[in-house]
């Protein structure tokens, strides 16, 4: 299981990689925006995107919806984990096809939940 | 403005009979040095009050510049604070490195610690059941003997831990200083409303005032109001659940 987390804080990924880590995933890779996660996501096989939404050069959402819209990606599950709490914004990022959404500050336990629900789903 | 009773004194009310008795005579010379005299008097308070609004006037005015506190606050305080912003920001991140470091080292002594006990446990539960053989025990012994050397990693772990705790030094540091910024952000509050009040307050443009709905909040503040915000997970769950999540 290959997964790549995008954030623009580093210590937010590392504590996200660590979790990941502790869950048995251990093939974890980072990108610090969308500019830096998609070309990795082209030519990359990667199976889960995990993603914050606000970051410089291009935001979580628009990455989900390049990812969406990109035919050999379009399926890769995607976990959005950020601080927007506004409805407007979830309701935007479930319109746009995210698989997951969790709000910061989060438990290693919501993450576990939110990850054997999309895995269930794919299965 | 000028008071009655400054204008109606004995002096005055004398002033005015003299004048009344020199017309009723015919003194016109007389009359007019009258009239001229009353007339400087009335002048030099009006004079007085004058200056006097001008003067209140000044220090109003510059009451406000006097303390140049504003251009203090722009040219020296407002840049501090910045830099002092930036400094939590690097005290912050410097923190949650050194305490992640530290985790990320810590984590796979303990799970090797736990391994190794668990394996020993296994074994020593065979031994007491008396499924061990010979062999087997003198390996057992063996491996107790090398458990009880890892556990000296122990040490590390706790050195570890030590730094963690030394780093949330992080959180009395910045909170100095954030609260040294407030203050500043308190102050420049009150000079802008002094302002406001001085050049007269303009209508609030409600349009300009409603918060942004394409903007992103970034972390809700508890006691700010977040309108159409979700509190915590649950409600996100039951959000997304409603919309066929």
């Amino acid at each position: 299981m290959k997964i790549l987390v995008v954030d623009d804080f580093s210590t937010m990924r590392r504590i996200i990689k660590n979790l990941l880590r502790d869950l048995g995933f251990n093939n974890t890779s980072e990108a610090d925006d969308g500019l830096t996660a998609l070309p990795m996501l082209k030519s990359g096989d990667f199976d889960l995107l995990v993603t914050d939404w606000n970051m410089p050069g291009m935001q979580g959402i628009d990455l989900l919806k390049a990812v969406r819209a990109d035919e050999n990606l379009q399926n890769i599950p995607v976990l959005m984990v950020t601080a927007e709490q506004k409805k407007e914004q979830i309701v935007e990022a479930a319109q746009a096809g995210v698989n997951g959404y969790i709000v910061k500050p989060f438990t290693a336990l919501i993450l576990k939940e939110k990850l054997e629900k999309i895995f269930a789903r794919i299965n | 403005m000028i008071e009655d009773e400054e204008l109606i004194t004995d002096d005055n009310i004398a002033r005015v009979k003299d004048l009344l008795v020199c017309m009723e005579k015919g003194h016109e010379e007389e009359a007019i040095e009258i009239i001229d005299e009353l007339t400087t008097i009335r002048e030099t308070e009006l004079y007085q009050d004058m200056g006097k609004l001008t003067r209140e006037l000044h220090d109003a005015i510059s009451n406000f510049g006097v303390d140049d506190s504003i251009s203090i606050m722009a040219e020296k305080s407002i840049p501090d604070a910045r830099e002092r912003l930036n400094y939590v920001i690097s005290k912050t991140d410097e923190a949650a490195n050194s305490t992640l470091e530290a985790i990320e080292e810590s984590i796979p002594i303990c799970d090797n610690l736990n391994d190794q006990a668990s394996e020993l446990h296994t074994s020593w539960q065979k031994f007491t059941n008396r499924e061990l053989s010979a062999d087997e025990f003198r390996a057992l012994s063996k491996n107790i003997e090398a458990f009880f050397t890892k556990t000296q990693d122990m040490g590390t772990v706790k050195d570890h831990l030590t730094a963690i705790l030394l780093a949330q030094e992080y959180q009395d540091l910045t909170g100095q200083i954030i609260k040294k910024v407030i203050n500043l952000v308190g102050e420049v509050e009150d000079k802008l409303i002094g302002l406001i009040q001085i050049t007269g307050a303009p209508q609030v443009d409600e349009s300009k005032a409603k918060d942004d709905a394409a903007e992103l909040d970034g972390p809700p503040v508890p006691g700010l109001a977040h309108k159409d915000t979700v509190s915590g997970q649950d409600e996100v769950d039951d959000l997304l659940s409603s919309l066929g999540f």
